[in-house]
């Protein structure tokens, strides 16, 4: 301490630059300290990898607009519902289809007087264990349009799927899920093969007509199915009547039953997707909350130590109120009348968050006050105000972010909470509000843990991260932690 | 002099619970009188249809509506300022006269505020108690072994330990387990704190520590490491001293140091941890408790949520800030007991 009180008594009558390269010292040598701690290292690189996550948004999710539209169902339509994660496939024996999209097929278009035919052909390399949820052909289309599909499979069968008519004034999207609509032709085509005895057996509504269209045709393809991998052949043709009317980007969806890094949500919703967006409102909230309740509680601190009296007595009776009210109930009720914004509901935290480091501080600013040069700055008639924040307030600057550092994780675990009753702010994607949607569809009796596992294990993360780092920081300030 | 020192120390904490629950009250005012209003017409309506009306007329009804409602509204200070309006419903809060639900019942079917909130009381404190208990006794244990080898394999693993778990939500803690231990492996009931039907005898007891497991493990992967690791530094401290150094020079066991001197001087601040750890838990129990459907008074939260219950939902936040003042005030009594200078200073 009574270093520290020499070197900031020459402060005030030393330059600027010197002042900054005093500065830049100080700092080199809390570096070479945290060096020290292996922990602290592993925070910061957690974080720098945070932080990248956050600046790279846009380029690692796939869905670029799932912050805006993450309710928006029709920007996920066509993604698989449920799906596990496509690295899933690697620990099992039995191969999940994966989600595919197959676009650019061999066109082919004939004029006729009456009317136009295009003719598309798409190939599908099937090379897994369990089948596709759906094949969905999808194309935009405008006027009047017959749409048939027909299914080439590698055995040579070929089975004729739809046939629908669109008659629209406006270009529209056109969505056949084929799987449903032949449901009943794929189904009799699996009978042909099946003995009549299973065939009788069976149960209709249990049968998956995705499970026969890519299965080995033989005895038992309705009870026990085996998959046929190898090349499919899907063929479109659509005969375009009148001179308006025209379809374009034909495209078929084999509904997956893994999909992506991280799978997707039974609304369809990509998880990796929701977890990146997420990821920048976790920091987010959890600095800003730290922030302001650490600046607001290390100004109240100094203010009673340095004011002392009945100021005090007073400021410590309104601390004590504050204090002794567990602030995760408050938050909730709060929240169910009110449904705060997210901006309303940083405020509040800061309420009670603010707390924290006020005893600390106050009996770090009572020792403080004594030292000379505080002194001096009186008989050199500075104002309270300069005394508190030039002279005091920069002394306890280590200690605030160490102290920072450790509320980050609470107030993200506080938002989280308040999110996953489904009272927190719907129109921001948080890892909360993720888990939200997942308590509310009962993702943990139906097993879906890629949804309920990252977003836990991103706010544990990140709340270690922190933790690492306060506990570094605290560890170097704080001598008396260091072990013997 | 201990007396004055809890006196005064009890006193303070009521005029605080009064604030508080002024504030409250002048915060949710609004709320709570919307639904005040429409249990007054609900209970309006119930009245007149019990009411044999015969020979009167419409006008006539309505005019008698108009007067016992008039009456009720003047029952409850509804026609009052604003400012006496907050006092009444601070003065009915701090006399228990919680009002009635909208929704949620008791078990036994009534809807006084005071008898749903506090039928979840024991449940709560029983789980909270017992991992409490568990979490101490572990602490305890280990934060002496890491005291005795700071900077050993022991200290540095449950260090990191403390701060891997640090900003884990318990509740997310124990959604995993529940997917673990009762979906995968199917060890433990899903939730709850009976099996139905209720067994009976021993067994009664049996199955509520049987419900009682899951939630008591998630607490205590969560909260030992943290609570070792401020019993270690503690421990650290006091080792340092002196008489410990004598003690050993004397030749006295180490495990009698340890246990001994050592304990019985750090148990203050022990003492002030763990009850801090229980009262922390206790207000995050919230959400813990409904993932395990455990029926204490976080689980009345979750359900007076689904179904906008205003009144539980307030009564029962004013029972968890007094129980939780409660907590704090028993913890400075304890504190002045087990260290007597703290009541020389209440006496200043």
């Amino acid at each position: 301490m009574r270093n520290d009180g020499n070197k900031a008594k020459k402060k005030t009558s030393i330059s600027r630059e010197t002042r900054i390269k005093e500065f830049k010292e100080s700092l080199k040598e809390f570096w070479s300290d945290f060096k020290q701690v292996k922990y602290g290292i592993v925070g910061l690189v957690l974080l720098i990898v945070f932080i990248l996550m956050m600046v790279l948004e846009p380029f690692i999710i796939p869905f670029p607009e799932a912050g805006e539209r993450w309710s928006d169902i029709t920007y996920w339509i066509d993604n698989p519902r449920s799906a596990a994660p496509a690295w899933v496939n690697w620990f099992s024996s039995k191969k999940n289809t994966v989600h595919e999209f197959l676009t650019e097929p061999e066109l082919q278009v004939t004029d006729t007087p009456q009317f136009q035919v295009v003719e598309a052909e798409f190939n599908y390399n099937y090379k897994y264990d369990i089948p596709p949820g759906e094949l969905t052909l999808k194309a935009l289309g405008k006027g009047n349009v017959v749409v048939e599909a027909e299914i080439i499979r590698p055995d040579g069968e070929t089975i004729n799927l739809v046939r629908k008519n669109f008659n629209t004034r406006n270009e529209t999207e056109i969505r056949i899920p084929l799987g449903n609509e032949a449901a009943t032709r794929i189904i009799n085509f699996g009978r042909e093969f099946e003995s009549t005895e299973n065939s009788r057996n069976v149960q209709r509504h249990l049968l998956k007509p995705m499970e026969i269209l890519f299965s080995k045709a033989q005895e038992g393809i309705l009870v026990k199915p085996e998959p046929l991998k190898g090349d499919y052949r899907i063929n479109v043709k659509a005969i375009i009547v009148g001179k308006d009317s025209y379809i374009k980007d034909p495209e078929v969806v084999v509904s997956g039953k893994v999909f992506g890094f991280l799978g997707t949500d039974d609304a369809r919703r990509d998880i990796w997707s929701g977890i990146v967006v997420g990821t920048k409102w976790a920091i987010f909230i959890g600095l800003l909350t730290a922030f302001v309740s650490i600046a607001v509680g290390i100004m109240y601190g100094v203010t009673m130590a340095y004011f002392g009296g009945w100021v005090d007595s007073l400021m410590m009776r309104i601390y004590e109120i504050f204090v002794s009210i567990p602030m995760l109930p408050v938050l909730v009720v709060f929240s169910a009348v009110f449904s705060p914004s997210l901006w309303t509901l940083i405020l509040f935290m800061c309420v009670f968050y603010w707390t924290g480091p006020v005893l600390t501080v106050r009996s770090m600013a009572l020792q403080i006050k004594e030292e000379t040069y505080i002194e001096a700055a009186h008989a050199l008639n500075a104002s309270t105000g300069r005394i508190i924040f030039k002279h005091m307030i920069p002394q306890l600057i280590p200690y605030a972010f160490a102290n920072m550092a450790l509320s980050v994780p609470g107030a993200i675990v506080a938002e989280a909470s308040i999110s996953l009753l489904g009272l927190g702010d719907a129109s921001v994607v948080t890892w909360g509000q993720i888990l939200h949607g997942a308590m509310k569809s009962s993702a943990v009796l139906k097993g879906l843990w890629w949804w309920i596992v990252p977003p836990g294990l991103m706010i544990a993360l990140l709340g270690m991260t922190f933790a690492f780092l306060g506990f570094s920081m605290d560890k170097i300030l704080n001598p008396k932690l260091k072990t013997r | 002099m201990y007396g004055q020192y809890a006196i005064k120390r009890i006193i303070y904490a009521i005029i605080n619970y009064a604030i508080i629950i002024f504030i409250l009250s002048a915060l949710f005012n609004a709320s709570m009188e919307a639904t005040l209003r429409s249990q007054i017409e609900e209970m309006i309506q119930g009245e007149f249809l019990a009411r044999d009306l015969t020979g009167y007329t419409v006008e006539e009804i309505n005019e008698l509506k108009a007067l016992r409602r008039d009456e009720l509204y003047r029952r409850y200070h509804l026609y009052d300022p604003m400012i006496v309006r907050v006092f009444w419903r601070t003065y009915d809060t701090l006399t228990f006269n919680l009002g009635k639900s909208t929704s949620v019942t008791s078990s036994a079917g009534e809807r006084n505020v005071s008898i749903i909130v506090g039928e979840a009381i024991p449940k709560t404190a029983l789980l909270f108690t017992v991992s409490a208990f568990f979490n101490i006794l572990i602490g305890i244990f280990l934060g002496i072994k890491k005291a005795q080898k700071p900077g050993g394999l022991l200290d540095q693993s449950t260090s990191i330990l403390t701060m891997i778990v640090y900003g884990m939500p318990s509740w997310w803690l124990g959604m995993m387990l529940i997917m673990f231990f009762v979906y995968k492996l199917n060890l433990f009931p899903s939730g709850g704190i009976l099996s139905t039907p209720p067994p009976t005898g021993f067994m009664y007891y049996l199955d509520i520590l049987y419900h009682m497991a899951l939630p008591v493990l998630t607490m205590i992967l969560l909260r030992a490491w943290g609570g070792a690791y401020l019993i270690r530094n503690i421990v650290l401290g006091t080792l340092q001293e002196d008489y410990i150094m004598s003690a050993r020079a004397r030749g006295i066991p180490e495990n009698r140091v340890l246990y001994g001197h050592t304990l019985r001087s750090a148990a203050p601040p022990i003492v002030t941890m763990s009850v801090m750890s229980l009262l922390t838990s206790f207000g995050g129990a919230i959400i813990f408790e409904g993932i395990f459907s455990w029926p204490g008074m976080g689980n009345l939260y979750w359900i007076a949520l689904q179904q906008n219950d205003i009144p539980v939902l307030l009564g029962n936040l004013s029972v968890t800030i007094l129980l939780y003042m409660a907590g704090l005030v028993l913890l400075d009594l304890i504190y002045g007991f087990l260290d007597p200078r703290i009541k020389v200073g209440g006496k200043k």
